[in-house]
């Protein structure tokens, strides 16, 4: 039935109408929502409120201030701290990588510990960075690092241990020293999978602050979501939920579409795995 | 087998010797690490032995080890019975894809603990709210990698059995389901990692038992041996629930190692 409505209206290659398709189950998804909680009030507000008062929540949040902060504050506060925390374990990740796959002795001797601290998941690390740091940006932004480092060390190995040995060779008979072949063969080409590392290393970083969110601090996004479980105000949870996703979304995309100018070399480096 | 690995497993050894010697230096008495930071790693071993047998904040041990295990398995269970035919079948009927997918695609953005304080709200801080944040976890690696699995069957294979004669139904479970085992697995241990990451912050946030509760109470406390017991066990726990997987593979799926060691193919 809705396949012949399809090709009346002129949707008939397979895109459109996947397209189409995905159009029409969110509406109903969406029309679902709004005949249980606002038209037929099968669902009590305090339950599942409508779009309408997720709407008009997210709008309050907005332009009056939510503990303290307006929702830009808060997702302000949220970005600083996973900001930090990616950039430290970029700064020490990338460099500790290209030395497991530079010096081989080094690996064996760090790996087991490595292995041992990455298996352990980044939110078992809140109670020790509770009990380090207190209530403060440091905290997050250590479970952020945790998060995000082992991406950055994994991937940056991968990358230069995947550096093709003629290029090392070629640039050492041409008299290049250990620094200049790092420098400029070795990083260069190593830098897809790094970046890779980068984008992994995001993701999990932002899954990570909203943890440690949830557990400590008096503003932030995660902070807000536990807020509104506290308040019995299922409205902000939606709208901290809402905006998280839309977040994290937002910075992968950017990401993504960077990498082209950042790394013009690249050309298809199929590492995925984190 | 053989000398290299042995070898290799011998200078791991070694390394972690290595480390709790540096460890054990770190925190000697008046040392440069505080042990209020950083316990040193005897006290840790004599309050892991402690733990066994005297309750820690209600039960020992052995009982928050459990409680994790039961709640994370039930809800990657629960997962896996909900996604995998799901995931089969999106892959089949293209138009439940273009249905389901973009549902799944508002979702999985969304980090799976971001749901803890709604399913605490709507479910209260009992087994049920973990059990589904859990099983929300869970879900979209095991519905992810079913779909993928199905897309990694050899289109070669399936014309073949249509040309042997084969219905639909006989090409879906002799040829489909075979082939796609090994991203099945994949995925089961994806699911799994995700799973018991997971439910170690519903813990922290919200249970009356489990490891993460531990943790968070080890910390609220001030008994840092006891949390780095905690966070010990979370780490070792989940190595071995993935060696689990590896190993049900080799039994359920041996083919899917021939790739690996570099058959000529």
């Amino acid at each position: 039935m809705i396949e012949r409505w399809l090709e009346e209206i002129g949707v008939t290659s397979n895109r459109a109408k996947a397209k189409a398709y995905g159009a029409i189950s969110l509406s109903s998804l969406l029309l679902l929502w709004i005949l249980a909680t606002s038209v037929l009030e099968w669902i009590e507000p305090r339950v599942l409120p409508s779009p309408a008062q997720v709407l008009r929540q997210f709008f309050w949040i907005l332009t009056e201030p939510f503990s303290g902060l307006r929702l830009p504050g808060h997702v302000w506060v949220s970005l600083e701290r996973w900001g930090w925390g990616v950039f430290f374990a970029m700064i020490i990740g990338i460099p500790i990588g290209v030395f497991f796959a530079w010096a081989p002795w080094f690996k064996t001797f760090a790996n087991p510990v490595f292995e041992l601290l990455h298996f352990i998941p980044p939110f078992a690390y809140i109670p020790l960075a509770v009990l380090w740091f207190g209530a403060s940006t440091a905290t997050q932004a250590m479970v952020v690092f945790v998060a995000a480092f082992p991406s950055f060390v994994i991937n940056s190995q991968l990358g230069v241990s995947q550096v093709e040995k003629i290029h090392v060779d070629a640039a050492r008979v041409f008299g290049a020293g250990q620094f200049a072949t790092l420098r400029r063969v070795v990083i260069p080409a190593a830098a897809p999978s790094i970046y890779t590392g980068l984008r992994i290393a995001i993701s999990n970083g932002w899954m990570a602050l909203v943890g440690a969110e949830l557990v400590v601090g008096k503003v932030g996004l995660g902070f807000m979501i536990s807020q509104g479980q506290e308040n019995a105000s299922v409205a902000t949870i939606f709208v901290g939920v809402i905006t998280i996703g839309c977040l994290g979304v937002t910075i992968d995309t950017i990401i993504q579409r960077s990498e082209s100018r950042i790394l013009p070399w690249r050309k298809n480096v199929m590492v995925n795995q984190g | 087998m053989g000398r290299i690995d042995a070898i290799r497993i011998a200078s791991g050894m070694g390394a972690i010797v290595a480390w709790i010697l540096i460890w054990a230096w770190l925190t000697r008495p008046g040392g440069p690490v505080p042990t209020l930071y950083f316990p040193a790693p005897d006290d840790v071993w004599t309050k892991f032995v402690r733990m066994w047998v005297r309750p820690y904040i209600g039960s020992t041990l052995i009982e928050h080890i459990l409680s994790s295990l039961y709640i994370v398995l039930f809800g990657w269970t629960v997962a896996a019975v909900v996604g995998i035919p799901l995931g089969i079948a999106m892959a089949w009927w293209t138009k439940l894809k273009w249905i389901v997918f973009p549902i799944f695609q508002l979702i999985r953005p969304v980090p799976p603990l971001a749901w803890i304080p709604l399913t605490i709200l709507w479910l209260g801080i009992g087994d049920t709210a973990r059990m589904s944040v859990v099983f929300i976890a869970a879900l979209v690696p095991w519905l992810m990698n079913s779909m993928l699995a199905v897309y990694s069957v050899d289109k070669l294979l399936i014309d073949a059995g249509k040309a042997l004669g084969a219905s639909d139904r006989q090409i879906l479970m002799r040829i489909v389901c075979r082939t796609a085992l090994p991203t099945l697995v994949a995925g089961a241990r994806m699911a799994l990692g995700s799973a018991w990451s997971t439910l170690v912050a519903a813990e922290i946030l919200a249970a009356t038992a489990g490891l993460g509760y531990v943790a968070v109470n080890a910390s609220q406390l001030l008994d840092t041996d006891v949390l780095l017991v905690a966070m010990f066990l979370i780490g070792i726990l989940g190595i071995s629930l993935t060696a689990l997987i590896t190993i049900a593979q080799r039994f359920l799926a041996p083919w899917s190692f021939a790739d690996v060691r570099g058959t000529n193919r």
